[in-house]
């Protein structure tokens, strides 16, 4: 079967030529991803990474950005593995947004 | 397209010294989404004992610290060195080396534009890219649109880059879909004997590294 | 990764080989894209012994490693309608259990 990433020779639009910059986020996916690939760890190679975005389904495939797919992946097979829950990632994420602060209320305080 | 402010508090435990000045980006939510999310994966892996926060900045340095000089630099040896050049078109990672550039990829395969074949890399799989000697693709050639054409339609994706590449020039693709890595060694442009090393590096942009273009031609006011 | 002295008459094909590229169905990850499936080309050259990414994409970095070649096609044998004028080609590379061996007068359909 097809793979939804296996695109060469579709049809497709012109070519999106603006530039995106790469955020800093996105360099620290591709820094936790190396790290946890490195000789010290091996816990989860490039091919690995990869079967996990080939896997979502088209739709999350679609719906995410390049890194986006990248980092969703990571924390799917790492959970697989039992390296930890969803829960415990939301957790930390509510911890976050907790302590997000948005500059515009800066501004005005 | 309107200016979004980054958050100016991350909550990282790592130092970091990227502005938090206002950046103008597609969709600023995104980016805080995936800003706090990794940031939840590495906090959650730094509890769990599998990684410090300090070596995701060291290796965040090593991220951002190839570009394109690095490939720059191969290709004016090239130009400027036929024994080189033979070097780098039979191994490209051992020539590399000679210069004390560490190609990070398993191979790189330099492929050599002549009058009769340009040459264009692509990875329609992914992204695939020799990002240890160029850095980060541009996000054009990660795009849907460039992955699926360059293979089918080579000729007018180089047109859309503003090159036109005539019928009796062979347009060699390369599918990076494996182990190989690819970097395309442009021809040197006219004009530029006497150049040295550095001058020529100057010519050489990331797009004629890939294939989208040709080196740069020598400017007017070029000092030589 | 090229072992230097690999014994080269142990592999099953050499450059200038034509050489068909296998469909099969092989669900997971693999590197052979669909565009180039059940259509014939010509080897260009070994590159070497690899681990093969459908086995490292699910954990198992055991081995056997599999010798990986560069295939290069013709646009025209790959697209209906390709522009004739034109003598574009395309090169990709194939894992050797992704390949079968065709006789040289088969090789041009």
């Amino acid at each position: 079967m097809r793979g939804y990433h296996d695109i060469g020779g579709d049809e497709s639009g012109p070519i999106p030529m603006a530039e995106q910059p790469w955020q800093h986020w996105e360099k620290q996916t591709e820094a936790v991803r190396n790290l946890l690939g490195d000789s010290t760890r091996r816990v989860l190679s490039l091919d690995e990474l990869r079967l996990g975005f080939e896997s979502f389904g088209i739709d999350k495939y679609t719906k995410y950005s390049f890194y986006r797919r990248r980092l969703e992946a990571m924390i799917d097979s790492l959970e697989k593995k039992g390296f930890f829950t969803r829960v415990e990632i939301e957790q930390e994420l509510e911890d976050i947004r907790a302590r997000w602060v948005d500059p515009d209320s800066c501004k005005k305080a | 397209m309107n200016p979004t402010q980054r958050p100016h508090e991350h909550t990282h435990s790592h130092e970091h010294d990227h502005e938090h000045a206002p950046q103008a980006v597609e969709d600023g939510q995104s980016d805080v989404d995936g800003q706090q999310l990794v940031d939840a994966l590495q906090a959650v892996l730094i509890k769990k004992g599998i990684l410090s926060a300090g070596e995701v900045t060291l290796e965040i340095q090593n991220l951002e610290s190839p570009g394109t000089h690095l490939g720059a630099k191969l290709v004016a040896r090239a130009w400027l060195d036929p024994e080189f050049r033979s070097k780098l078109l039979r191994n490209g990672k051992d020539a590399a080396a000679e210069l004390k550039i560490k190609v990070g990829e398993a191979q790189l395969v330099v492929v050599e534009n002549t009058a009769t074949v340009h040459n264009l890399i692509v990875c329609t799989l992914c992204s695939c890219y020799p990002r240890s000697i160029l850095g980060q693709p541009p996000s054009w050639y990660v795009s849907k649109a460039y992955r699926a054409r360059a293979v089918r339609e080579p000729a007018a994706v180089l047109a859309e880059f503003g090159l036109d590449v005539a019928a009796d020039v062979q347009i060699s693709v390369h599918d990076s879909n494996a182990d190989m890595r690819f970097l395309v060694l442009p021809q040197r442009p006219a004009n530029t004997d006497g150049l040295s090393e550095e001058s020529l590096t100057k010519l050489v942009t990331r797009d004629c590294m890939i294939g989208v273009s040709k080196a740069l031609d020598i400017p007017m006011n070029f000092t030589r | 990764m090229t072992l230097k002295n690999a014994n080269q008459t142990q592999l099953r094909f050499k450059a200038r080989d034509p050489v068909l590229v296998l469909d099969m169905d092989k669900a997971g990850h693999v590197r052979t894209p669909f565009y180039v499936r059940r259509k014939i080309g010509e080897v260009i050259d070994f590159r070497g012994y690899f681990l093969n990414p459908e086995e490292l994409s699910i954990g198992n970095t055991a081995g056997p490693a599999v010798a990986l070649y560069r295939v290069r096609f013709m646009m025209k044998d790959l697209w209906p309608n390709y522009n004739l004028d034109r003598t574009d080609v395309l090169c990709i590379e194939v894992y050797d259990h992704w390949l079968a061996p065709i006789a040289n007068d088969e090789a041009r359909p």
